[in-house]
């Protein structure tokens, strides 16, 4: 969920509509505080001119008794926190329905009291000298002020809700869009790992950038599962047309060993006919098989394998032929939760007894084999360590190689091909293959993905 | 027994059906798809051995087209390629059981035997015996001529797998598939190694012995 809102934050649809939303708040904050600026200046103005034209008014008054008259009968109707008049007469006596009080500051502080109450406010204030007087009005700015808290409304309510919605879109743009690259990138993940069935099929209503990228990637999958189909047709024909020969040889060698007139030494031959045939079959299965898989053998044949009961089973199956030449076949127990993993698990049994005979065959009578299963930094990892001569480091890579034999193992059975089937089968699991030193002797570690582990689940049971 | 052998190459066809003949089972042969679904429909056979590479009908579809009629005879396929995939196809297809070339004609007799005796239900015995073996299989104890026999866990199945198709060979992949649920070949003698480890205790001690090898094909313990 955590991961999901992450790659929600981090997708280019959201980030476009985040910096678009962003974009068009800021036009709109600035042309929303350019008109406020121009309609408070020019409120300004006017009030200016007002004042201008309210001085001329008295100034037209042709007498102090008259000025202080007219401002008398003025201020009688007028609210002082609406507009100030007051007149000081040349004889020091004060008109007005409030007194202004001058400090050095000029104008900007107008203190009014009247019946001994103060009113408080912001006043634009204009003052003359009339008739040895002083005439000062003063207009109220809570227009002007009254007008920011307009502006401020007006944004809240048309801008906010623009917003919202935009972000809302945005977000339900990208989490759609976040859905379809998810769509993409599994698909991609399935393609990878083999399945090569996946496809994206980009609906209608996907981003035209995106639809245009699956299909592409459907395109590439369609081809891709045609050369490994085809692929897989020469295979099988060449298994086809090879296997026929040789299951004719297999009859006529079993049917000439049926012939009661063969002597010894003819009956001996064909053993050795027979022996060498059944080794021409298992290089030629090992190499179909490790074909096979390299092809990409479905990975929808996975299911949970429960590591551990693998162990035993390989260990249980081999314990007496290690018994025969002397070798010891231990699992070494394991502590903490089970390990399952997602695979295939006749493939990985397959892959473990090659790695036991692989022991087995390489290492001197008396040598120990362990199987240890352990967790590595959230992994699960299969090692088989024996304390034989172990492989030295140069050759270490070229042992998985397809057909590479030591050249001290040329003597020995086998066909070369047992460790390159374990990487190649440790490659469809998505394992890692480390030729390690046991220290002495030769570990061969296993690490499965992180992501491979599983539960075990209650009532798996591997043993019969 | 009955059977139809559905087998486009010559040599291994007439191979295996002078081979069952010999066994004393009565053959019919044919080499392509088309003629064995003929044969199979019109035929009543106990078991057929079906190659999955057929002229005409190939041998998937053959045994497709025969389940889907309702046909439930047992079908042995027999196979070039033997993967897991392969394997899986087969089975699904609507295959008994599977053997990849080139087999040992003995493999392919006792597996077409075992196929034979499939639906046999599962005896509800509780006590299996064989001369003067007596397996007890609640009580999980093995005596031999009123001896008790130590056994271990795996090597009780093997005899129990073995006394349960009395007077039947077992091959070694039988008993792999059997007994470990393994399905290839480990290509070694491991199955030798565990059959010998169980004659030590079951057989060595008496006079007669009681699991027999049969040469070229697997392991039987007489009825």
């Amino acid at each position: 969920m955590r991961s999901r809102l992450r790659s929600l934050i981090r997708s280019m649809p959201l980030r476009l509509a985040l910096g678009l939303v962003a974009v068009f708040a800021m036009v709109s904050l600035l042309s929303f505080g350019a008109s406020y600026v121009v309609t408070q200046r020019s409120m300004e103005q006017q009030m200016r001119e007002d004042l201008v034209q309210d001085i001329a008014g008295f100034r037209a008054a042709p007498s102090a008794a008259a000025v202080a008259t007219l401002v008398r009968a003025e201020a009688e109707s007028t609210d002082p926190e609406r507009m100030v008049l007051s007149y000081f007469a040349p004889n020091g006596r004060h008109f007005g329905n409030a007194a202004i009080a001058r400090d050095n500051e000029g104008y900007h502080v107008v203190s009014v009291a009247q019946n001994g109450k103060t009113v408080e406010g912001r006043y634009l204030a204009l003052t003359t000298g009339l008739y040895g007087g002083q005439l000062t009005i003063a207009r109220s700015r809570s227009e002007i002020e009254a007008l920011r808290r307009v502006f401020l409304n007006i944004l809240v309510i048309s801008l906010v809700p623009t917003f919202l919605i935009a972000l809302s879109g945005a977000v339900y743009i990208a989490s759609r869009s976040a859905g379809h690259v998810d769509r993409v990138g599994r698909t991609l993940d399935r393609l990878t790992t083999g399945n090569l069935g996946a496809r994206v099929q980009p609906e209608r209503g996907w981003s035209d950038d995106l639809a245009q990228i699956g299909a592409k990637i459907d395109q590439m999958a369609e081809a891709q599962e045609a050369s490994v189909a085809s692929l897989r047709q020469v295979s099988s024909d060449i298994a086809h047309d090879l296997k026929t020969p040789i299951q004719r040889v297999a009859v006529h060698l079993d049917e000439l060993s049926r012939n009661p007139s063969l002597d010894g030494e003819a009956r001996d031959l064909v053993d050795r006919a027979t022996d060498e045939l059944d080794r021409i079959v298992a290089v030629f299965h090992a190499l179909l098989q490790i074909a096979q898989i390299e092809a990409g053998t479905p990975r929808s044949q996975f299911a949970p394998v429960d590591l551990a009961a693998l162990i035993e089973t390989c260990v249980e199956l081999y314990e007496p032929m290690a018994g025969e030449t002397g070798h010891q076949l231990v699992a070494v127990p394991r502590e903490g939760p089970v390990a399952m993993v997602e695979g295939e698990r006749n493939l990985l049994l397959q892959l473990l007894a090659n790695l036991v005979e692989n022991a087995l065959r390489h290492t001197p009578d008396g040598t120990r084999i362990a199987i240890a299963l352990r967790q590595e930094g959230g992994r699960v990892v299969l090692d088989v360590a024996d304390d034989g001569p172990g492989i030295p480091e140069e050759e270490r890579d070229k042992v998985l190689r397809r057909l590479y034999r030591l050249d001290r193992s040329r003597g020995t059975p086998g066909s070369g091909l047992g460790l390159n089937f374990v990487s190649v089968v440790a490659r469809l699991h998505e394992a890692r293959l480390v030729l390690g030193d046991a220290a002495p002797g030769l570990r061969v570690s296993l690490v499965f993905p992180a992501g491979a582990t599983r539960d075990k689940p209650a009532e798996t049971a591997e043993a019969r | 027994m009955k059977l139809l052998v559905v087998e486009d190459d010559e040599t291994t066809g007439n191979y295996i059906a002078r081979g069952l003949r010999e066994e004393g089972q009565s053959v019919d042969l044919v080499a392509d798809g088309r003629e064995g679904l003929i044969q199979a429909t019109t035929g009543n056979y106990d078991v057929m051995i079906v190659d999955r590479m057929l002229p005409e009908i190939d041998g998937m579809t053959l045994v497709k087209t025969l389940r889907g009629a309702g046909n439930r005879t047992p079908v042995l396929f027999l196979t070039s390629l033997g993967s897991v995939d392969d394997r899986i196809d087969g089975l699904n297809a609507g295959g008994d059981d599977y053997l990849v070339k080139p087999f040992a004609f003995g493999e392919l007799s006792a597996r077409v035997a075992a196929l034979s005796r499939r639906p046999q239900a599962m005896e509800r015995e509780s006590v299996l015996r064989a001369g003067d073996l007596e397996m007890d299989l609640i009580a999980r104890r093995v005596t031999r001529a009123g001896q008790t026999l130590d056994l271990l866990p795996r090597e009780f199945s093997i005899l129990e797998h073995l006394l349960r198709r009395k007077g039947r060979v077992q091959t070694r992949t039988m008993l792999l598939e059997a007994i470990w649920d393994i399905s290839f070949d480990p290509g070694t003698n491991v199955v030798e190694t565990h059959i010998s480890r169980l004659r030590a205790k079951v057989d060595r001690p008496f006079d007669t012995e009681l699991i027999k090898t049969v040469r070229g094909a697997g392991y039987r313990i007489d009825a």
